[in-house]
């Protein structure tokens, strides 16, 4: 791999903290030589931040496929009559 | 990172599960919300809440198969319900009951609604992939299968790939978006 991608690896491993010991004097090494890894490793963060709240709004967006599925389609009726009694006015 | 994920590698294998978790499980939770007074959109919200949280405790595997899902879920979206009663702003619920994780914090101020949208149409292959390793936690061999890689190696170059790729526009948007990042 090249030098750069060798490098967002052992962020990764710096950030989850899965690399060998000797994998983490290497990186603190690698710190003192390149002093912009530390931008890196704020930037790799926050993508880490952003990959996150991009794999939520795809999970939620297929939670609520399943939601709309429940309570739409007629071969859920009994379940979905279960769930709308907890809620109506009389019950 | 451990390798681990339960729900399946593909939207339609996680659609089986949440459709069966949704049987088993929500009724106690709406019966549980509606006695304390809450609407059935407020029930929905919290249960998907509770979804959203099981789904990351069991990728990352904080959660043994053993646990009872129905009395989990129920137990999260009890304690969802009780701080949304208590703070009464459902929207914060599910960040502050994972604030714990440490990429919560906030350390560069980028415009993170923005940036998404972005990198949901300019980056969308790259996000897939970086979604599937790091927030859907699948082994590298199933995601090499899915996206049509020839093996573990170049599955795993592609993700270093997109990571730089993705770090270089988030930095690049964050700066043009606001005059001053630390």
């Amino acid at each position: 791999m090249r030098t750069s991608l060798n490098e967002i690896k052992l962020i990764d491993e710096h950030l989850f903290k899965s690399g060998s010991p000797e994998d983490g004097l290497l990186f603190d090494a690698l710190l003192i030589l390149n002093p912009m890894l530390k931008n890196d490793i704020v930037w790799q963060k926050k993508t880490h931040q952003v990959v996150r709240q991009y794999g939520r709004k795809k999970l939620k967006s297929e939670i609520e496929a399943v939601h709309q599925q429940l309570f739409h389609e007629p071969k859920h009726r009994s379940f979905r009559q279960r769930i709308l009694s907890f809620f109506s006015k009389s019950g | 990172m451990e390798q681990h994920n339960d729900f399946g590698s593909t939207s339609a294998e996680r659609e089986q599960l949440f459709i069966a978790l949704y049987k088993k499980a929500f009724p106690a939770v709406a019966r549980h919300v509606s006695k304390m007074g809450g609407s059935f959109d407020e029930a929905k919200d919290v249960f998907q809440d509770a979804l959203v949280i099981y789904y990351e405790k069991m990728v990352n595997n904080s959660v043994t198969l053993n646990t009872n899902e129905q009395a989990y879920l129920l137990g999260i979206s009890k304690n969802l319900w009780a701080k949304k009663f208590r703070e009464d702003s459902h929207y914060t619920a599910l960040d502050a009951l994972t604030g714990d994780c440490s990429f919560v914090e906030d350390d560069a101020r980028p415009s993170p609604a923005k940036i998404l949208n972005y990198l949901e149409t300019a980056g969308q292959k790259c996000m897939e992939i970086l979604k599937a390793f790091y927030y859907d936690n699948l082994p590298v061999n199933v995601i090499a299968g899915l996206f049509g890689y020839s093996g573990i190696r170049s599955a795993t170059v592609q993700k270093y790939k997109c990571m730089e790729k993705v770090r270089e526009t988030i930095k690049e948007k964050s700066l043009a978006y606001e005059d001053f990042v630390e």
